[in-house]
């Protein structure tokens, strides 16, 4: 049993494997209750899997995923069901159903998980709405709304159900300036006001150390540092100052292991 | 009187009880004393809006008292905290 009530989410000794291939070895990540925990790391060093990991979408090969003090690992169908409706997540597209409008992509969990009348569900759909200022745009459909638009959507259904934990992937991607200032505050202002636990997987630097309270950077399958942004920031660290500063080459050399270039191209002398 | 804890599970059947007992009384003034609520969420602001809607319906005036503060919080995102003060 998981003796710490600070922690809404702990990883301990989590590995996972596909096929041959190892994601994590040994991976051990406390997220503390009621704070914006980012997860960085480079494109491709696993973060969503790690997110998946949390959601218990995915099952460690090792280790144990405690969630608000279950394991999820070990609970059966219907305990990982009711486990899930704490847990919404935000994801990377947006995933919004292209074929309902607004109203009902953000009705959907609440029809699917509760037995509400109509007029509580339409109550619950335009509090979450006007939360991320899209009251307005309530009977649009998918097609007519803005990447940022659309992304403010998905948060709405993600907290639809008022989960205790929130999980972002990727929620800067492709996002303008403008629409990334207003999830930035969005995001902190749910954590804050609702006491939500929230998790940011990001490689966006800027934006995520500007508001996560603790940060971890991952990569080659481990936990390359953790900290607060200002601790990472002054780590002597190479790896992990080469992914704060941006640094093109570093302990992560800019190429890709490959043979000699002269061999390569002219052939052996 | 709203007591307990309201959320999804306990909804419906709020709902249900709570648009009786307005129905069924003759006051024209009704006091929502919410003091005895445990734990809410969104789920008990749409009851207090459900309920609004049923005293108004009835020409009944519902006032809402003690909100806890899970429900205030609720209330400040969704910029609701005037409406439920002002109705």
């Amino acid at each position: 049993m998981s003796a710490d009530n600070a922690y809404a989410v702990e990883l301990k000794g989590v590995s996972f494997k596909r096929g041959a291939r190892s994601i994590f070895n040994n991976v051990d990540i406390s997220i503390p209750r009621g704070k914006v925990t980012g997860i960085m790391g480079p494109s491709g060093s696993g973060k969503t899997t790690l997110l998946r990991l949390m959601g218990a979408q995915l099952r460690p090969s090792a280790g144990e995923v405690w969630v608000n003090g279950q394991n999820l690992p070990k609970l059966s169908r219907s305990d990982l069901f009711d486990a899930r409706k704490q847990m919404g997540v935000l994801f990377q597209s947006g995933a919004l159903f292209t074929d309902l409008d607004v109203f009902e992509n953000v009705a959907f969990p609440l029809r699917v998980h509760t037995k509400l009348p109509e007029d509580m569900i339409r109550d619950i759909v335009l509090l979450k709405l006007q939360a991320v200022g899209l009251r307005g745009a309530v009977d649009l459909m998918p097609d007519e709304l803005s990447g940022g638009m659309k992304r403010r959507v998905a948060l709405a259904r993600a907290i639809a159900l008022d989960p205790q934990i929130l999980m972002y992937d990727e929620p800067f991607v492709g996002q303008d300036p403008i629409a990334m200032g207003v999830l930035v505050r969005l995001i902190r202002l749910l954590n804050d006001a609702l006491g939500i636990t929230s998790i940011v997987v990001s490689h966006d630097l800027a934006e995520t150390a500007s508001i996560a309270d603790y940060l971890y950077v991952v990569g080659d399958g481990q936990v390359l540092g953790q900290g607060t942004p200002q601790e990472l920031m002054e780590s002597d660290n190479p790896r992990i100052r080469q992914f704060m500063t941006g640094d093109p080459d570093g302990p992560v050399p800019f190429h890709y292991p490959a043979p000699d270039y002269r061999d390569d191209l002219l052939g052996k002398r | 009187m709203l007591s307990g804890v309201v959320d999804y599970r306990t909804g419906p059947a709020l709902r249900e009880q709570g648009a009786a007992l307005i129905k069924a009384s003759t006051e024209a003034a009704l006091t929502l004393d919410c003091s005895g609520v445990e734990k809410s969420s969104s789920v008990g602001l749409s009851l207090l809006l459900a309920f609004m809607r049923d005293a108004q319906a009835a020409g009944k005036l519902l006032t809402v008292r003690a909100l806890p503060e899970d429900m205030q919080e609720i209330a400040k995102v969704s910029e609701l905290t005037e409406l439920l003060q002002h109705h």
